[in-house]
């Protein structure tokens, strides 16, 4: 009997063509836009390139060969390069400043200076490249004027500048900003299972629609009825974040860490969170379809903002701000068992997430149940 | 005119829609214009990176310094020893560098081993190099006073090395037209995102318009009611054009609410609204596009959603364009939004001095009507074809 309710259910809402877009193509096509948009963002906006500088070609810079010395020793090609110089007279230098080409000029006069547009990381790093010169030969002059004797091994030592950073890593992770996205994308997919709930609701309350009214007189248990429809629910709509997964995966590249049966476990709390929460509209809220389609529409979307589906940074806002609303919002609760299977080795925040989202399942699956169980209507 | 009244009449229908549109689009841009950049640079401000440094070197004189050091070139941000709240910190760049001073680092320093500060950052990223660089430079000067300069405890090394590298170069900033630092100003950012307020909004109001007059009954009905055919799309148009100006007057309005100080005083105002009124119609277009070929209401919200976030997304609505990858832009241009966003962009640049700079602002602008008038064309065509057959 079970069986045959369930296979049923699963026909009556696969067949559903406007849920099936709502639920899985909608969320590929926004995931595809937001790559587009700002998937390499990251290595793009952040990552470090040359920075390209103008030197004014002077009388004075020519004359300093130990500056300039160290400026084409920067501008050396290969791994170590920080600078693209270009050797300009003035005017061609404030033309290439004006027009964005470099970040700023250098020039050598009584002292060393530096002209740029705008303040910035670039121009500081500049800053931060002259300033280096100048302390060194700050460095020099002070200890020439203390032991005379060591200049010749002192001038030797500093072209042999050390480097005291080891780059280390608390996980193998690349804290790539951006994922943050793409982990809210995939919580506002399983809160889309919701629309699968709703319309199970819907197709099984006597006063919501004629199906409804039809199953209730049939002789098959009511709890046998509901189980079977949210499990139908469930089976979609796990199967449809698994295919969302598998392109973010392997069509897009996102990354997900190794831990593929944590992962599949998050889907499968995801959505049972989704479906339990679009149970819980159609039977707590006691209006039309349409309006509870509405209800169900904007919360989800306000859910995922939290989780940080628009601007990234909203989530950890949140989290800051009013942790309470991080433990209760079942889209934080998603993209965050997302984030520290990415991030972290360790896996108490994870399970934390996932018990706080199967006990939010549980409470609005009960409330429902109390709403469905002994149903009475005076006429249908 | 019972053909004009009746489109408002069916418009009531979506108004719920358009209100939470406008809702949403006025508290976004009321959260996004609080939290723009505001500062206006007249002198050069040396770029901090928010830094943790993580001391396990115990109270020495060494990692004291480089923390005092490290505090003048960079924004040091407290956070605990505690690995889970320092990966949170980075990967939502809280801090863009974690310093940690491993254990026997300044005893292994001071006796001259190799050794070095652990750090932990977003790999390759320009900041880090920008940190790299003040950590480097603060134990080469301290090195070289150890060897070099006859100084013996921490202290008097770091002392010297700090006096080293107190000095300043001096940058000059050369002031550009606009005057300011590069930033566009908050209205702009107003404008830009209005571009997605409008294509939800008109998009959805015209759709569904249209899908109630072109439902096959009541439209072989209105066929033979005895109005001309010509005067009723004559008076649906010009309902279309009068619901598209009410939606482009409702942001208008709310962006003197935001901004007036800025907008009143601004000659640029008059091209913000040009352009946004251009790109109004061009969302007139794709409603009237998706009106005439969409018969259920899903399937309107659908295209609307995709379209109108495709569109913000590709074209650089939600994204600034600047930093959009190279081979996106060159797609998004077959799209409206980019040259509303181009144009956009192209006034804030704008200073008192306009001249030759508005032509290219001008020509974003005619391709927008360009892209209106194809849509427009495309669908009169094809609707008509639709309909004879």
């Amino acid at each position: 009997m079970f069986m045959h309710v369930f296979s049923y259910r699963l026909k009556c809402l696969i067949r559903d063509k406007e849920l099936v877009f709502w639920t899985l193509l909608f969320p590929i096509v926004l995931a595809t836009f937001f790559y587009f948009a700002f998937g390499h963002l990251t290595t793009e906006l952040e990552g470090f390139e040359p920075i390209k500088a103008a030197v004014v070609d002077n009388e004075a810079y020519r004359r300093n060969t130990q500056f300039r010395q160290v400026l084409e020793s920067l501008s050396e090609e290969g791994k170590n390069q920080l600078l693209d110089l270009t050797l300009a007279d003035e005017d061609e230098a404030g033309r290439l400043l004006e027009e964005g080409s470099v970040a700023g000029i250098i020039t050598v006069g009584d002292e060393i200076g530096l002209t740029v547009k705008q303040s910035g990381l670039n121009q500081s790093i500049l800053k931060s490249i002259l300033e280096e010169y100048v302390h060194t030969v700050n460095t020099v002059s002070s200890i020439i004027s203390k032991n005379p004797g060591a200049v010749w091994q002192l001038i030797g030592d500093i072209q042999d500048r050390k480097t005291y950073t080891q780059q280390i890593s608390f996980s193998d992770a690349v804290p790539d900003t951006m994922l943050g996205h793409f982990y809210a994308l995939i919580a506002m997919a399983c809160l889309y299972s919701a629309f699968w709930g709703l319309r199970n609701t819907i197709d099984v309350q006597a006063d919501q629609s004629p199906q409804g009214a039809r199953r209730s007189v049939a002789p098959t248990h009511k709890l046998y009825v509901v189980l079977s429809d949210s499990l139908a629910a469930f089976a979609i709509s796990f199967l449809e974040v698994l295919v969302l997964i598998a392109y973010l995966a392997f069509v897009l590249g996102i990354s997900f860490g190794s831990q593929i049966g944590y992962v599949l476990l998050t889907c499968v709390a995801g959505c049972v969170a989704g479906v339990s929460f679009g149970n819980f509209i159609g039977t707590f809220i006691r209006t039309s379809e349409s309006v509870k389609t509405g209800i169900l529409i904007g919360s989800s979307m306000l859910m995922s903002f939290l989780a940080g589906l628009m601007w990234v940074d909203m989530k950890e806002v949140v989290a800051r701000n009013a942790p309470v609303l991080a433990y209760i919002n079942p889209a934080a609760l998603i993209s965050d068992a997302f984030y520290s299977l990415y991030v972290f080795d360790t896996h108490r925040r994870f399970f934390i997430n996932i018990g706080m989202l199967f006990l939010i399942s549980a409470v609005m699956c009960g409330i429902s149940f109390v709403h469905l169980r002994r149903e009475r209507y005076a006429s249908l | 005119m019972q053909v004009f009244k009746a489109y408002f009449k069916v418009m009531r229908g979506s108004a719920t829609f358009l209100a939470i549109s406008l809702g949403i689009f006025m508290s976004l841009a009321i959260l996004f214009s609080s939290i723009a950049p505001k500062t206006a640079a007249d002198k050069f401000e040396p770029t901090k990176t928010p830094i943790a440094v993580i001391n396990r070197d115990g109270d020495s004189q060494l990692a004291r310094g480089l923390v005092d050091y490290l505090g003048k070139t960079a924004r040091v941000i407290l956070y605990p020893d505690d690995e889970e709240k320092l990966q949170d910190a980075l990967f939502y760049r809280k801090v863009e560098y974690i310093a940690i001073i491993p254990p026997g680092f300044s005893d292994a320093f001071t006796a001259g081993e190799d050794t070095a500060i652990q750090k932990v950052i977003v790999p390759d990223s320009t900041s880090s190099h920008y940190v790299d660089m003040s950590i480097d430079r603060f134990f080469n000067a301290v090195r070289l006073h150890r060897l070099y300069g006859g100084e013996e405890d921490e202290a008097s090394l770091v002392s010297a090395a700090m006096a080293d590298l107190s000095s300043d170069i001096p940058v000059t900033i050369m002031s550009s037209g606009a005057g300011n630092d590069g930033s566009p100003p908050p209205e702009s950012y107003y404008y830009q995102y209005c571009a997605y307020a409008l294509l939800a909004m008109i998009i959805t109001g015209v759709s569904s318009v249209m899908i109630t007059f072109n439902e096959k009954d009541l439209y072989m009905r209105n066929l033979c009611a005895p109005l001309p055919k010509r005067s009723m799309n004559l008076q649906l148009a010009a309902g279309h054009g009068v619901f598209a100006l009410g939606c482009w007057g409702m942001l208008v309005v709310g962006s003197f609410v935001l901004h007036s100080d800025t907008l009143l005083s601004s000659d640029l105002t008059g091209l913000y609204l040009l352009n946004t009124l251009v790109f109004a119609v061009v969302c007139t277009s794709i409603g009237f596009l998706i009106g005439s070929f969409v018969k259920s209401t899903g399937a309107q919200m659908g295209a609307t959603n995709v379209i109108a976030l495709g569109m913000s997304l590709l074209g650089g609505v939600f994204v600034p364009q600047s930093i959009m990858s190279k081979s996106v832009l060159a797609v998004a241009k077959f799209l409206p939004s980019y040259w509303y966003v181009l144009a956009n962009n192209g006034i804030s640049e704008l200073s008192a001095t306009f001249g030759d700079y508005l032509r290219p602002v001008f020509g974003s602008m005619l391709v927008q009507l360009g892209f209106a008038l194809a849509i427009f064309a495309v669908t009169l065509l094809m609707s008509k074809e639709q309909k004879v057959s």
